[in-house]
């Protein structure tokens, strides 16, 4: 058997997967890559081809790869999310997604200006509120349990929450990672609801009955 | 405007040009106040995000069985109730995010973030009048 080298393997540590409680260590090869938590458990891996796309951004713990999904993977809300990188890792990574999975490492900078007005979009997997052109965060679809119009020109989102805070609704065994419908939950504060002001829909209907008239 | 009458200007303000300057608390994944540059900076889908105080109408505290909850409203257009609807907008045909609610089992540390929220809200609007005053 021939050991693996440092140009088939790419290995990067304290890295979280999916806003997990403890870092882990990751590892890329041209087949896929796994994410292995530090203090034991089960490993996660990916199969290089559900990787349709990978964008780099700032997050909470440092630099933040998120994956974009495609194929039979479903189950797992379209993306998955690895946070915890440093800002000299791009150029590695970069090459990693070029080289073994023929997809750009998309950098993505994120809206830092503090403003609370913008666009919301809908992405494939994800609303993106956009600031300027710039996402100022993204919410994937996985995440909301319901939507509501809460008053005139108002949308409610609610996410999906585990019913009480000790419950981690994790897979323990991939370190505390938190899937599909448990994003949420990570965190000491847990975001439940936000709500949008959506203006035209009623402005325009008045407006267009105001030239009928 | 020409009958005298003083309009309220939209003033632009930022909370960070760069993403190395948030404060190292971010990792926590939770809310924190970033007094230095006027900015509560919120946990939403494991990014840290950025909220001017300048956005912020105010936060209120409750509790809820086990947990208590933390609810920031932000200021958006149509929310003038009862008097003219002053409040100046960059853009008013934008999208706005209006509110924004937390839960945790720590009350007190949520009960903490709502006082300095509003303390931060005071003191922002102290600035604002002091400038105007200077100005005028």
């Amino acid at each position: 058997m021939a050991r693996p080298n440092d140009l088939t393997r790419e290995s990067f540590d304290n890295i979280f997967l999916d806003l997990s409680s403890s870092s882990g260590r990751c590892r890329f090869a041209e087949n896929g890559f796994g994410w292995k938590p530090s203090g034991g458990g089960d490993t996660f891996t990916l199969d290089a081809s559900n990787i349709g796309g990978a964008q780099w951004s700032r997050a909470a713990k440092g630099y933040e790869v998120k994956v974009v999904l495609r194929g039979q993977v479903a189950s797992l809300g379209g993306i998955v999310m690895l946070d915890g990188f440093v800002l000299e890792d791009f150029e590695r990574l970069g090459k990693v997604f070029k080289n073994w999975y023929s997809t750009n490492l998309e950098h993505k900078e994120h809206a830092l200006r503090g403003w609370n007005w913008g666009k919301g979009e809908f992405g494939k997997s994800e609303l993106a509120f956009n600031v300027q052109n710039r996402p100022a965060f993204e919410i994937p679809y996985s995440e909301i349990s319901n939507t509501n119009l809460a008053g005139k020109n108002e949308v409610a989102v609610e996410f999906s929450l585990p019913p009480n805070g000790d419950d981690t609704g994790t897979n323990g065994a991939l370190g505390g990672a938190r899937g599909k419908g448990k994003k949420a939950g990570a965190g000491k504060d847990q975001l439940v609801e936000m709500r949008f002001y959506i203006p035209g829909v009623t402005t325009k209907k008045e407006a267009m009955e105001g030239e009928d008239a | 405007n020409e009958n005298g009458a003083a309009v309220k200007k939209f003033k632009r303000f930022e909370s960070y040009k760069r993403d190395n300057q948030f404060p190292p608390r971010v990792r926590d994944l939770a809310i924190v106040m970033d007094q230095k540059n006027s900015t509560v900076v919120l946990p939403i889908m494991g990014r840290p995000v950025p909220f001017h105080i300048q956005t912020i109408k105010n936060a209120s505290k409750s509790d809820e069985g086990d947990f208590a909850f933390l609810r920031i409203n932000f200021l958006s257009p149509g929310q003038g109730v009862g008097r003219k609807d002053d409040q100046p907008f960059e853009d008013a045909s934008a999208h706005f995010v209006r509110s924004l609610t937390f839960r945790s089992h720590d009350g007190d540390r949520l009960q903490d973030i709502a006082n300095q929220i509003g303390n931060m809200k005071k003191d922002a609007v102290k600035r604002e009048q002091e400038k105007k005053e200077m100005e005028d």
